[in-house]
């Protein structure tokens, strides 16, 4: 197992591709929190009536422990900037021919595709590291005095990176089936930002409650809005409190979706002939 | 001897093509095997189901006389159709994926290797910015590293300019003196002649033939003779009989005897007492090349 994650560092330590996700999600996990930050700071600014009242209705969303929750929600968002990287790690290596170079110097085939589950374990591993990092910064920067809350709430790291692995699980699995970047790129895209979004739409129209089992919902069900969005409108509270509640149906939901992926990749290489 | 490699009763359709048809082969143990066959003949899926890239229909294999198992597969350096690597890799960083995956080798191994193959001075550039003959090169280099038991190479002398193939032929002589199993596929058949001990014979995924080189090679004696007079050269020899066939070329007869029966000195005598001088007297090997037309030629 050790092995296997020393040769995949080999793989990707020097790919530049890395790298510049790397980079990218470190400005943009920051950069999209820094535009809800703006936006709570507008609203509640001033003396007004109106201002205290936005102060009263969103809490802090930024301060501890909501940080957590807040960020991870936001945060969740990017999961394309990783997604392409791991498309291209997969669809690299049927590019090269290092998926049969591999088993030729003599991995089993399913040694291949636990290295790629790797990839994406170490992939989602990073994203969280950003997530944490962008997580505390705004935590302190927000509001300094709730420092001492920072260990509430702790839960959405573990959550954000099942989301993250679910989500790059299936990115995965449409490149090693796909075998073309650019193909698998172009139907993952195409689904996660439009398909998915128009079905919800649908459905939610035609009041079928099946949206939450959703390919990339499923997932998404696991980061629920902030808590101050239970605090706008009609209904907002009983949506955000039933949202809450299908949390732990959600995670394990996930868990079963993203096991079947990595079963579907062990059993197709199993079989396939490598071409 | 146990044979490093036996191969029982292999078949593999891609669709309506049958590329192999039930073949059985086996590479006996400190052998330079080499596999023949026009283009489409089976040899590349043949080596691809020995090491598990392609799923065979039906028969099986052995490795060392364990069935397929990655284990066996590690004591293999092969070279499987192209050179297959990372392209933003240097070729150290390539090679040490290489020696992680097989196991095979140190650190100081792929120096070793690299300098085999002449890529020292470029071993630190990146694949990508590589010929097609350093490619090559740095696939054998692969290959070869940390002195696998066996070394499986499909068309090794691709890309490589003259002075690179004549190369890799001393390697491959050098190798196999060490006691190395080779097991090389080729179209360069004077390259195959002079390399290999051993050779099989695929044409449209049937093995026509298999065996030591020599007994492949001579199922008949070929004596080439001339003198002044051709026509009652070849009187004489059909006097003589015995033989099986008598081509004419280029002022020569080839007389062709069924194998052991070609005695020289009695051919020379014979034309001598019928008044036939001999200008020339000489005992031929069919070249693998004739062999090969002969076999695979409709």
């Amino acid at each position: 197992m050790l092995d296997l994650l020393k040769i995949e560092w080999l793989k990707i330590k020097k790919y530049p591709a890395f790298w510049w996700m790397l980079v990218i999600v470190f400005l943009t996990y920051p950069g999209i929190n820094i535009m809800f930050l703006n936006i709570y700071g507008q609203v509640t600014k001033g003396k007004e009536m109106a201002n205290n009242i936005a102060k009263l209705l969103l809490g802090n969303p930024f301060a501890f422990p909501e940080t957590w929750h807040t960020v991870a929600y936001f945060s969740s968002f990017f999961v394309l900037l990783p997604s392409i990287l791991v498309i291209m790690l997969v669809t690299n290596e049927y590019n090269y021919k290092t998926h049969r170079q591999n088993i030729i110097d003599g991995w089993s085939r399913s040694q291949f595709i636990t290295s790629k589950l790797m990839d994406v374990a170490i992939i989602s591993f990073v994203v969280m590291i950003a997530y944490i990092a962008v997580a505390i910064g705004f935590g302190i920067y927000a509001d300094s005095l709730s420092w001492n809350r920072w260990a509430e709430q702790l839960q959405y790291i573990p959550l954000f990176y099942l989301q993250t692995f679910a989500q790059l699980s299936i990115a995965f699995l449409l490149g090693y089936l796909v075998k073309k970047a650019f193909i698998a790129l172009g139907i993952f895209l195409f689904y996660y930002l439009i398909v998915e979004n128009i079905l919800v739409g649908l459905m939610k129209w035609k009041k079928i409650e099946l949206t939450r089992f959703l390919p990339f919902e499923i997932s998404d069900g696991i980061l629920v809005r902030p808590a101050f969005s239970g605090n706008f409108g009609m209904g907002a509270k009983a949506g955000y409190e039933l949202a809450l509640s299908l949390v732990s149906q959600q995670v394990i939901l996930t868990i079963v979706l993203t096991s079947i992926i990595w079963l579907i990749c062990y059993k197709v290489h199993k079989k396939r002939d490598i071409v | 001897m146990e044979p490093v490699l036996s191969i029982n009763g292999i078949s593999k359709s891609y669709g309506q093509i049958k590329a192999l048809k039930n073949l059985s082969l086996s590479v006996p143990k400190g052998s330079v095997f080499g596999i023949l066959g026009p283009n489409g003949s089976g040899k590349t899926t043949m080596m691809s189901i020995i090491l598990d890239i392609l799923k065979a229909d039906s028969g099986d294999y052995n490795w060392f006389g364990k069935p397929n198992l990655p284990e066996e597969r590690k004591r293999i350096g092969s070279l499987l159709e192209t050179p297959n690597f990372y392209h933003y890799l240097s070729a150290v960083d390539n090679l040490k994926i290489t020696q992680a995956i097989s196991g095979r080798g140190h650190a100081a191994d792929i120096d070793e290797a690299l300098e085999i193959v002449k890529l020292t001075e470029r071993k630190k550039s990146k694949f990508s910015a590589y010929s097609l003959g350093m490619k090559q090169r740095l696939a054998i280099g692969a290959a070869l590293l940390g002195n696998p038991e066996v070394l499986l190479l499909d068309e090794p002398t691709n890309g490589l300019d003259p002075v690179g193939i004549a190369e890799i032929r001393d390697l491959i002589k050098l190798l196999a003196k060490k006691g190395i199993t080779i097991i090389i596929a080729s179209h360069l058949l004077d390259e195959v002649e002079k390399i290999c001990s051993h050779v099989a014979i695929l044409k449209r995924g049937t093995l026509l033939t298999s065996g030591p080189v020599d007994e492949v090679l001579s199922n008949e004696d070929i004596v080439e003779i001339a003198s002044a007079n051709m026509e009652q050269l070849k009187d004489c020899v059909i006097q003589m009989g015995g033989y099986l066939s008598i081509k004419e070329d280029n002022q020569r007869l080839q007389i062709h005897y069924p194998i052991g029966t070609a005695n020289m000195e009695a051919i020379n005598s014979y034309c001598f007492n019928k008044g036939v001088t001999l200008q020339l007297l000489l005992s031929k090997k069919k070249s693998l090349e004739t062999k090969f037309f002969e076999l695979t030629n409709d």
